[in-house]
């Protein structure tokens, strides 16, 4: 809302400079954004220090989008008396024209205020123009300035119809009928629904009820006799036909945040007088007021304690009733309570944000001063909750997963569909937005993975080969709603490269020391992650190719047991993901492998043990006893079935076993691998003796042989 | 002839002619000075041991076989290290720094180049431990790297909040990003049709989602407030939590927004709870989180959900009030919206509102972070660049 504060001047003394008042009116809830320098107005020559206000007005205070409003909260902080801008006597009504409100019209329209004028249509003085120029309104004519120069200065919308255009010399204010359209001042032809309010004449719409009047009715230089309308509109209804209608103006902004439903005939007066001071029109009788059912004005209990209360702060009881007065509310003191005082205050009808006994005591805190306002601090009266798990675990996570060179990426919720379709899966569908921004955030992301491969791209596009990152964060698809996940993407080389490193690889395109990271850099990670969650994994081969956002064959299903279910929880995948997949995010080409793991955070709380409940076990005080074995299988043989062979038939005195060699090629059968295990034996209560372990070792043998027709190396 | 040098003379000279040496030649030189056969100092000390007196001649014998002895081990040693090295270095020595593998990669690919030109020196990798044999390390040259992550510095900067807040008493809860209408907005004394809800450009779902709730999620989060009204629902006061996640609103991306970003709320509801509380609290938050002469300064405002409501200021981190650029020479900068939780908030969640007060405040977490660390466009939080993220603490 732009001031211009030589008109403010004219409505109530400003006794402090230009900066003084911004600062004042900044302090009392108006911030003034801009300050910028007085247009000439010609004729209207300012009594002080001139600018223009740009003011930053809050929904609640409608009241303050006019040169009036703005002036009663001067008035209040100097302590000043407002001086009312000359307002025409209203002569004896005429029934010149009929208005009727019909009853489908009157909730959304109790008020409606309507006379009639003979104009003269010419452009209106200079000072005029030059105001409303300054309050960034344009000038039209001396008839349409005048209804603006009203809405700002009182901040009541007016309209002028052209009278001779109106059909039936009548005023309907009615639901617009099926299929009814209007064309509006704009020029736009509208189509309306039959729960906006128009105003009609005896045939059709000739206005949008609060928003805009129409084309057909335009007072023009041609123009001889008008009908003035100031009218009050439910704010509900003009929002909504200004929201359907895609069309906001000063009228609709100022009835959709509420306007003062005492006003109509004051600013038809108002209006009435600035024709007749511009010589530009003069009234043909009165003002006909249709207001069947007066509202009756709000009275709120205010209590000087909860005043305290609330703020927290002892404001002096006389400076209550004081400031509200000025503000125009009108006090009556009521009987002490506990020993303080309390008002029946009841609000004037421009404070359409004062319902109840909290927003009395906004008012207080405003002309108090929130810089009076010290510092306390709250007392604690119960201890606080502990942590929440779901907290506790994501700290965990990140910091797993940093120490194990992933940084963590966040990416946007939403996402192109063309990056979300490939990680949809079988059966399930992308959420979509209503009114996305733009098709580059047209979908919620169905998992973290698109987000990070964009993030890997951007980073390789950059020139970084080595890339670990990873995302915490909610994925969304119309199956399963919104669930948390975790997602890693690998990149580059297995490990930093080091000088002193001998040997060489070739990583991607460009030579190096240190090999390419593979599946078993990310399933090192996965497992590091999960066993700081408690959750002992089992990898496994998916059943079929796998998700489709991986290399077939490259990928595994990351299944674990949780308490109280008989089955594997599925937890994830891990693999290498499908080159066109990145390639067509802008994957630079030989950038080499990269390799993605998603896990479903609740599956792995499902599977999760209490990380609180941990029970420690005493170092072990017998030796282990360590025995390597070597084996050739069929080459399609998971080594965890070779483990769980193993497992099977060895006593609990089998603590580990661990693979840790796997080769085909000369000296190996076509078709087969060798496998080398490391079992480690111990037992907690003595020491073990050779031959139970070679006993052991035989039966193994024996096992591996008939189960998986295994030789021995 | 001058004196004949003591045999501790010549193990000192030694050693530090051993150190001295960079290649194979300085190494055959080194023998030929010690044990060479006509000028070598141990051969001449152990000519010596004939001259001295029958007292000295076993004692100086037996030092001077053994010196001889240690130096033979000592160069052996230094050849056999120099032969181990050699081709690693000779592979390694033809690469000019340019054609570094790593020299994309930051400061490792100059801390390579830099290793190049020593690998034909005698490395110290695979020295026995022998005093006088062990090979000289050339510890300018870079460690093994241990390859360690960042957090997010929103990450960063949320923790530390959450951290600030929970040593303030207060609880950390969440909710789901995908919200319900009521959630959202009406809870919140925001009915439908409310101007308010211009404040906050929403995002809307094509089709309602399930919700663990019984009410579908229509929307994406303006801000977190729906969380706290769920914790209200389902706890008795009083109330002491902060309430972190992601929002969305439906600004397009420029310097400062996004839209997509990360806020945190804050919610206080007891019997008791003032104004002055709000105002003592966000200062301690705030002087945490920069510095201790931070100040805090309310002004009036307005948000649906709080009554009293205050914009929040805190004196400039960048010019400390004096006034700059950023603050538009005001010495403030706005960081927060607060304000004494509206009565209908609690009375829509059946808390007593009469009993009870209370105060919210919001704060996004980008803005404190680009004040906090500098970072000059809120959208780079966004791109992941590594070159970003690694700057920030671990
Ligand atoms: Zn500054």
């Amino acid at each position: 809302m732009r001031i211009l504060v030589s008109w403010l001047r004219e409505i109530v003394p400003v006794p402090v400079g230009i900066d003084d008042l911004a600062e004042a009116l900044t302090r009392h809830g108006f911030e003034v954004s801009s300050v910028d320098p007085a247009p000439e107005i010609p004729g209207r020559p300012a009594a002080g220090p001139d600018a223009v206000l740009d003011l930053e007005i809050t929904t609640n205070r409608p009241d303050c989008l006019s040169v009036l409003g703005i002036a009663r909260e001067v008035a209040a902080i100097y302590a000043n008396p407002l001086r009312w801008p000359p307002l025409a006597e209203p002569p004896a009504a005429n029934a010149e024209v009929a208005v009727t409100i019909e009853e489908a019209g009157a909730a959304a329209c109790p008020r409606y205020a309507s006379s009639l004028a003979d104009v003269r249509v010419a452009p209106s003085p200079a000072w005029m123009a030059a105001r409303l120029e300054a309050a960034g309104v344009r000038p039209i004519n001396g008839v349409v300035d005048v209804t603006n120069y009203v809405m700002l200065e009182l901040g009541h919308p007016m309209h002028a119809f052209d009278l001779d255009r109106l059909a039936g010399a009548e005023l309907r204010v009615r639901p617009a009928r099926p299929a009814e359209t209007v064309r509006t001042l704009d020029g736009e032809t509208r189509a309306l629904g039959d729960d906006m309010l128009v105003i009609a004449d005896a045939e059709r719409a000739q206005a949008v009820a609060g928003v805009m009047g129409g084309a057909d009715s335009e007072v023009t230089g041609a123009t001889a006799r008008v009908a003035l309308e100031s009218a009050w509109f439910d704010p509900i209804s003009v929002r909504r036909t200004s929201r359907r209608l895609a069309l906001s103006t000063d009228a609709s902004y100022r009835f959709e945040r509420g306007a003062d439903i005492d006003a109509p005939v004051r600013a038809m007066r108002r209006a009435h007088a600035l024709l007749a001071e511009i010589g530009a029109g003069a009234p043909r009788g009165g003002i006909a007021d249709c207001y069947p059912a007066p509202r009756t004005p709000t009275t709120v209990a205010l209590r000087h304690a909860r005043i305290g209360r609330v703020l927290g702060i002892d404001v002096a009881p006389d400076f209550v009733p004081v400031i509200l007065e000025r503000l125009g509310f009108r006090i009556e003191t009521g009987p002490d309570e506990a020993g303080a005082p309390t008002w029946r205050v009841t609000a004037p009808g421009h404070r359409v944000d004062v319902h109840r006994e909290i927003d009395l005591i906004e008012e207080v805190a405003r002309h108090h001063g929130y810089h009076r306002l010290p510092s306390t601090f709250p007392p604690l009266r119960r201890p606080p909750a502990a942590p929440a798990d779901s907290l506790e675990r994501r700290r965990l996570l990140r910091r797993v997963l940093t120490a194990g060179g992933c940084s963590e990426a966040i990416t946007y919720g939403f996402i192109e569909e063309a990056a979300g379709r490939p990680f949809v899966a079988g059966g399930d569908e992308l959420v979509r937005l209503a009114n996305p921004l733009s098709e580059t955030y047209a979908v919620l992301r169905p998992a973290l993975l698109p987000g990070l491969v964009d993030a890997l791209v951007y980073n390789r596009r950059r020139g970084r080969r080595d890339i670990r990152l990873f995302e915490i964060g909610r994925r969304f698809s119309a199956a399963a709603g919104e669930t948390p996940g975790v997602a890693v993407v690998v990149a580059g080389s297995a490990a930093p490269e080091h000088w002193g490193d001998g040997q060489r690889w070739r990583t991607g395109d460009r030579g190096g020391r240190v090999p390419p990271a593979d599946f078993y850099d990310l399933a090192g990670i996965v497992e590091r992650l999960l066993d700081a969650l408690g959750v002992a994994p089992a990898f496994a081969a998916p059943a079929g190719a796998g998700p489709a956002w991986f290399v077939p064959g490259r990928s595994a299903v990351v299944q674990a047991s949780a308490p109280g279910e008989g089955t594997l929880v599925t937890l994830g995948h891990a693999g290498q993901l499908e080159p066109a997949v990145a390639a067509a995010r802008g994957l630079p080409a030989g950038s080499g492998a990269i390799h993605a793991a998603e896990l479903d955070l609740d599956a792995v709380v499902r599977a999760g043990g209490d990380r609180r409940r941990l029970v420690a076990s005493p170092p072990p005080r017998f030796p282990a006893i360590v025995r390597d074995i070597a084996i050739a299988v069929e080459r399609t043989l998971p080594a965890a079935a070779v483990r769980e062979t193993i497992r099977a038939v060895a006593p609990d005195s089998l603590v580990a076993v661990r693979a840790f060699d796997r080769y085909e090629g000369p000296g190996i059968g076509e078709g087969q691998v060798s496998l080398a295990f490391r079992l480690t034996f111990r037992r907690g209560d003595r020491t073990l003796t050779d031959a139970e372990v070679q006993r052991t070792m035989r039966e193994i043998g024996t096992a591996l042989r008939t189960t998986h027709q295994a030789t021995f190396r | 002839m001058a004196p004949l040098a003591t045999v501790e003379d010549v193990r000192a000279a030694f050693a530090a002619g051993l150190r001295d040496v960079a290649s194979p030649a300085d190494l055959q030189e080194l023998r030929n000075r010690f044990l060479g056969r006509k000028r070598g100092a141990v051969t001449a000390l152990l000519r010596s041991v004939a001259e001295a007196s029958p007292d000295e001649r076993r004692e100086l014998g037996r030092q001077a076989n053994a010196l001889k002895q240690e130096i033979e081990q000592a160069l052996a040693a230094r050849r056999e290290a120099s032969a181990a090295d050699a081709p690693t270095a000779g592979d390694d020595g033809r690469h000019s720094p340019t054609e570094k593998p790593a020299a994309a990669e930051g400061s490792a690919g100059a801390e390579v180049a830099r290793g190049s030109g020593v690998h034909d020196r005698i490395s110290g990798r695979g020295a026995p431990a022998a005093p006088l044999s062990s090979a000289v390390l050339d510890v300018t040259l870079p460690g093994r790297e241990v390859r360690v992550g960042h957090r997010h510095p929103l990450t960063a900067v949320r923790e530390e909040i959450e951290e600030i807040f929970t040593g303030l008493g207060f609880e950390v809860v969440e909710g789901p990003e995908v919200e319900d209408d009521y959630h959202n907005f009406e809870a919140l004394n925001m009915p439908p049709e409310h101007p308010a809800r211009d404040m906050q450009d929403t995002l809307y779902l094509d089709a309602p989602l399930r919700t663990r709730s019984d009410r579908p999620g229509t929307l994406l989060r303006t801000h977190t407030s729906g969380v706290q009204i769920r914790y209200m629902e389902t706890h008795e006061p009083p109330v002491r939590i902060i309430a972190p996640g992601v929002v969305y609103r439906r600004d397009t991306p420029d310097l400062t927004h996004s839209p997509m970003f990360q806020q945190v709320e804050g919610l206080l509801v007891d019997e008791d709870v003032t104004m002055t509380d709000l105002k003592g609290t966000l200062e301690c938050f705030l002087q945490r989180l920069f510095t201790p002469d931070t100040q805090v300064m309310f002004r009036p405002s307005f948000f649906p959900y709080t009554e009293p409501s205050a914009e929040v200021f805190m004196s400039c981190v960048f010019c400390r009030g004096d006034g700059c650029a950023v603050c538009k020479r005001t010495g403030w900068l706005e960081v927060l919206g607060s304000g004494m939780v509206h009565p209908a908030v609690l009375e829509a969640v059946g808390y007593d509102s009469e009993r009870l007060t209370g105060w919210a405040f919001g704060v996004g977490i980008d803005r404190l972070a680009i004040l906090k660390y500098r970072v000059q466009d809120i959208r780079a939080f966004y791109e992941n660049d590594l070159q970003l993220l690694e700057q920030f603490p671990l």
